[in-house]
């Protein structure tokens, strides 16, 4: 590789925004100006909470949608179809059922112009090269899904790709056979035998993140953009256990933890002042993030470790966390997050008191206030549709409906609120 | 073979490793037959036999077309002529289900090719769905008899498509319905693959749609009976229609009343069924397996023997050097075409390809949009010339009609509810009697209806509530299936819980089975309803020990405007009929549907 050829990137996301309509007129903003180089020989993960659309802009890179507002560039030239130099593996494997192993494998080649004999050739060397020599003639559903992961791994290799697009493809996998087949992708890139120069990564695990790329972009959401790109320089191949690898998990946390958890604009923790969208969590994962930490004896703990002892993503874990700040029963200092004086009282509580306590600090929260407002006006009712559409005003980037759902759970669980499913509508609780 | 066996899933015996060759000896050595050495099996006479046999019906059926037209076939009660007529009437239910397969694909493609599209094709079928056989009779039978004069092509097409008509719908609802439903990084995967239109719909979506259409193909089939006797031999106007055939032997025979003849085109009628069920749909069935979607890997696969033979069989290998030599053949034909065209970039997928096809659909749909209203303006015209007094008698018909159908699904309802239940929570029963139900189900009710007709006025039973009888006979099947399907796929942790909680003799059936069954029951009202109006139009008017029975009711008022050849009267009772049962599913069936759904559904 010479200098000069990484000059122009091998593929750019000139400020790409994408939006999507939804039923009703409305549209949902999934991106809004991302600007993103992938260069020739390196490997990039796309981290972020979901929802902040790491899935739609891998979708425009290959090609497979094409932006609202922007451009995407391949060597200079804007990319109007499905990048011929590309391939994709996906977290659901994405497998025709019917065909045999080898089947899926020729899938993209006789499109490439391969002769017969070349697409058996092409697609045996693809299925050797992932150790699935042997299993040519079985069908999806006789594999596991570590052996699928690897159909869906040759099937692109065997296009010879020169980037290879991964849309969390560990995601599916047992804990072993997704360490197992990490360590054969990334050693399948530094082999020269391959024809893959880049690699790009979605991916939900920060140790997958600082394990594979070289570069780790950070998005955050409402609407998606890019909050920071972390460079990761690291020799391959990378060891999890040494220390400069948890070093950079740590810088990792860092970045996301206040992505997803910013410091309150304001000191005091509670309520926030604007209309924020609820996070979609459920009244008990909020309860045993409050019991958990209150079993502490300093009734704190770093939101990652909370994650990895709960057996949580953290995409997960901070948005209990959320829920429970806006709430005003946690605060979180840095990557910590602290039971408050509230949240300690509320531990104490039984099931009742539990509940009054959620009663007095929901009517606070903007979102409920308004909800709440909307029903007094409406006479105690409105319709679900009514509701639902004035959520998808005012969060263009959440999707309603499960905004809705939880409204619904928490407004039930402190008797403020119910639905009622045959007139669909919802209802003020009197008390 | 060479240094690799491949070894194919679907040669393989579950839990085995063999390979087929070493099937094969094993087979071999357990029917006593190795000194042949594998090269002729029964396996292989036995698929000859079968293809010899469709060759040879269907090249005896194509000599019915070049026939020279004669209205009124004579229609030979012997015996032995029996089994000639079975084959043409089975010919002609397969013909008229393989351009319901063309159709349903065509349709599925088209409905799912853009919303605009979606909204208009979605409710026309629903309103195709609606409309009686006999509404597309006079049409079809005059228009083609036309354009084939002198021959009897003309009149033999209208036959099938009048069975097309009773066909078509629900496959082509059921391929739009896969093809929505097709997991999207499945075709994210073929487009990433470079594959064409052509070849995605070939490897992706009809294979997607596989196992819908299998199963609503063999629900066609027997929907395409249900008429069969009026298909073959009706009257319109001065003209006596007649086609050789089972329904026009069985409508010959309750002419004469010949009670011999008629219980032997029941035999042989049941008999086809059953062939055709044992033969064609239960092995295609198990066969369509391999086109399931979802990943479950656990549950052992269902056989069948018939298949089994057939795959042990030579035809396979035969066909596929076959295959492999026509590809080929095509490849060294079209090379210098193929050099220049994969110079060509891959296919935008929104580039000319999709501003071509935006283009076809609008074109689709302004075709669409003009032929519906040449048809409203037709309607118009046509309930213009029908007069005050005619329009009120339609109604009181229709009124009359209604309450025998709601009549009929109360009385289905009454012990097909109860029975489906039973039947439903022992899996031994239900497993021994669904395959005797669903070939009960799949015999064409109108042809007991004689028989029934003069067994009640025997006893002195009216025909006006002897047409109730018939109704229920034409629409109880579906709903004791669907009961019995739905209380059999209810979670066995639901009974072992009322088991637990004490939950007994009454409460049990308020609790646990009547909500288990109420999807089911829906399902199968809506079905039965369906059958029922469709079944009014011969139970209201028909022939039986050589008089004509008749009631007033819409059904008879349609059979008897196509008997008079009143095109006015029968299109005001066709339009009327279609407007109530469209408007019924709308406002009663689709809403009880969605509470069967979302309050009653036992998966989530």
């Amino acid at each position: 590789m010479t200098a000069s050829t990484t000059t122009t990137p091998l593929l750019e996301a000139q400020h790409v925004s994408q939006q999507f309509g939804l039923p009703g007129g409305h549209t949902l903003e999934a991106l809004r100006d991302v600007s993103l180089a992938i260069n020739e020989r390196e490997v990039v993960a796309l981290v972020g909470p979901s929802g902040c659309g790491k899935s739609t802009l891998l979708r425009l890179l290959v090609g497979l949608s094409r932006p609202s507002a922007g451009e995407v560039r391949y060597r200079g030239s804007p990319v109007t179809g499905v990048l011929s130099k590309a391939a994709m593996v996906f977290q659901s494997f994405a497998l025709l059922p019917w065909l045999t192993v080898e089947q899926n494998v020729e899938m993209g080649l006789a499109a490439r112009g391969l002769a017969e004999m070349d697409r058996h050739a092409a697609a045996a060397r693809a299925v050797e090269l992932v150790g699935l020599a042997g299993f040519e003639g079985a069908y999806p559903r006789e594999l596991s899904g570590g052996m699928k992961q690897r159909v869906g791994f040759a099937r692109a290799l065997a296009v010879e790709p020169e980037i290879l697009f991964m849309d969390e493809p560990f995601g599916a996998l047992d804990a072993l056979t997704a360490e197992n087949l990490r360590a054969q992708v990334i050693k399948l890139w530094r082999d020269s035998a391959t024809s893959v120069s880049s690699l790009v990564v979605v991916t939900h695990s920060v140790e997958e993140a600082v394990f594979l790329a070289g570069r780790i972009v950070v998005f955050a959401a409402n609407p998606g953009h890019v909050r920071e790109i972390l460079p990761n320089p690291l020799p391959y191949p990378r060891d999890v256990r040494a220390e400069e690898f948890g070093e950079m998990v740590e810088r990792l946390h860092a970045i996301l933890t206040d992505t997803l958890l910013p410091e309150p604009e304001h000191a005091a923790a509670g309520a926030p002042a604007r209309l924020v969208p609820f996070p979609r969590v459920h009244v008990p994962e909020v309860m045993g993030l409050l019991d958990y930490l209150g079993a502490r004896p300093d009734h704190s703990a770093a939101v990652f470790e909370l994650g990895e002892q709960l057996g949580v993503d953290y995409d997960r874990m901070t948005a209990v966390v959320r829920t429970a700040e806006q709430l005003g029963w946690v605060t979180t200092p840095g990557e910590v997050a602290r039971l408050t004086q509230a949240g300690q009282a509320l531990v104490a509580q039984d099931a009742k008191g539990r509940r009054d306590a959620t009663r007095a600090r929901i009517m606070d929260h903007p979102l409920f206030a308004r909800v709440l407002g909307m029903l007094r006006e409406g006479d105690g009712a409105i319709d679900d549709d009514e509701l639902m559409a004035d959520l998808t005003i005012h969060f263009p980037f959440t999707k309603a409906p499960a905004l809705f759902r939880t409204v619904v759970e928490w407004g039930r669980y402190a008797n403020l609120l119910d639905h009622d499913n045959s007139s669909r509508r919802v209802v003020l609780t009197d008390s | 073979m060479g240094a690799r066996t491949p070894v194919q899933h679907d040669d393989q015996r579950p839990g085995s490793n063999l390979t087929r060759e070493e099937i094969h000896a094993v087979d071999m050595q357990h029917h006593g037959g190795g000194k042949i050495a594998s090269r002729w099996r029964l396996a292989d006479l036995l698929v000859i036999g079968l293809v010899g046999a469709a060759v040879a019906a269907i090249v005896s059926f194509a000599g019915e077309f070049r026939a020279p037209y004669l209205p009124a076939i004579q229609i030979d009660l012997a015996p032995r002529a029996l089994p000639h007529y079975v084959l043409y009437s089975l010919v002609r239910g397969v013909a008229a289900l393989s351009i319901s397969y063309v159709f349903a694909l065509g349709f599925g493609l088209a409905a799912a090719s853009s919303h605009a599209a979606e909204r208009i094709l979605l409710p026309l079928l629903d309103i195709l769905q609606s409309i009686p056989v006999l509404g597309f009779l006079p049409g079809l039978v005059l228009g083609l008899v036309a354009v084939f004069p002198g021959r009897n092509t003309g009149l033999e097409l209208a036959a099938i498509l009048m069975i097309f008509t009773a066909q078509a719908w629900n496959l082509a609802l059921s391929f739009y319905q896969s093809l929505v439903s097709v997991p999207e990084p499945l075709r994210e995967a073929c487009r990433l693959a470079g594959w064409r239109r052509w070849e995605t719909f070939r490897r992706l979506e009809v294979p997607a749609g596989a196992q819908g259409l299998i199963w609503n193909g063999m629900l066609s089939m027997a929907g395409g009976w249900f008429f069969l006797m009026v298909n073959e031999s009706f009257q319109l106007g001065t003209h006596d229609f007649r086609l050789p055939g089972i329904g026009s032997y069985m409508s010959v025979a309750v002419e004469r009343g010949d009670h011999a003849a008629m219980t032997l085109a029941i035999l042989a009628m049941i008999t086809m069924i059953v062939a055709v069920d044992r033969l064609f749909w239960r092995p295609l069935v198990v066969w369509g397996q391999r086109f399931r979607l979802d990943d479950s890997a656990g549950e052992a696969p269902e056989t069948n023997r018939l298949l089994e033979l057939l795959r042990r069989s030579r035809w396979r290998r035969g066909t596929r050097v076959i295959r492999r030599g026509a590809a080929r053949t095509a490849s060294r034909i079209l090379r210098p075409i193929q050099v220049p065209l994969k110079a060509l970039p891959l296919p935008s997928p929104y580039g000319l390809g999709a501003t071509l096809r935006r283009f076809l659909v609008y074109l689709l749909i302004a075709a669409l949009a003009t032929g519906a209203a040449w048809g409203l303006w037709q309607l118009v015209r046509l309930a213009l010339a029908v007069g005050s007094a005619e329009w009120r008698a339609i109604l009181a018909a229709a009124a009359l009609t209604f309450l025998r159908v709601m009549a009929a699904v109360v009385i289905g309802t009454a012990w097909a509810l109860p029975a489906g239940i039973v039947i439903g929570r022992s899996p031994r029963l239900s497993h021994a009697l669904q395959p005797v139900i669903q070939i009960v189900a799949s015999f064409p009710a109108p042809m007991l209806f004689p028989l029934v007709v003069l067994g009640l006025s025997g006893v002195g039973v009216p025909f006006g509530s002897s047409a109730v009888v018939l109704l229920v006979l034409s629409s109880q099947w579906y709903i004791l299936f669907n009961v019995i399907a739905a209380v059999a796929s209810a979670p066995p942790q639901l009974a072992e819980a009322a088991d637990v909680f004490g939950l007994r003799g009454r409460a049990r059936w308020r609790r646990l089975f009547l909500p288990a069954a109420f999807p089911g029951l829906v399902t199968g009202w809506i079905t039965a309803a369906g059958g029922a109006w469709n079944g009014t139009i011969v139970a209201e008017y028909l022939q039986a020990g050589g008089a004509l029975h008749a009631t007033t009711g819409l059904g008879s008022l349609i059979s008897e405007a196509t008997a008079q050849a009143n095109f006015p009267l029968l299109t005001g009772g066709v339009a009327v009929m279609s407007v109530i049962v469209v408007s019924w599913n709308r406002l009663v069936w689709r809403p009880l549907a969605h509470v069967a759904q979302t309050r009653f559904g036992t998966t989530q």
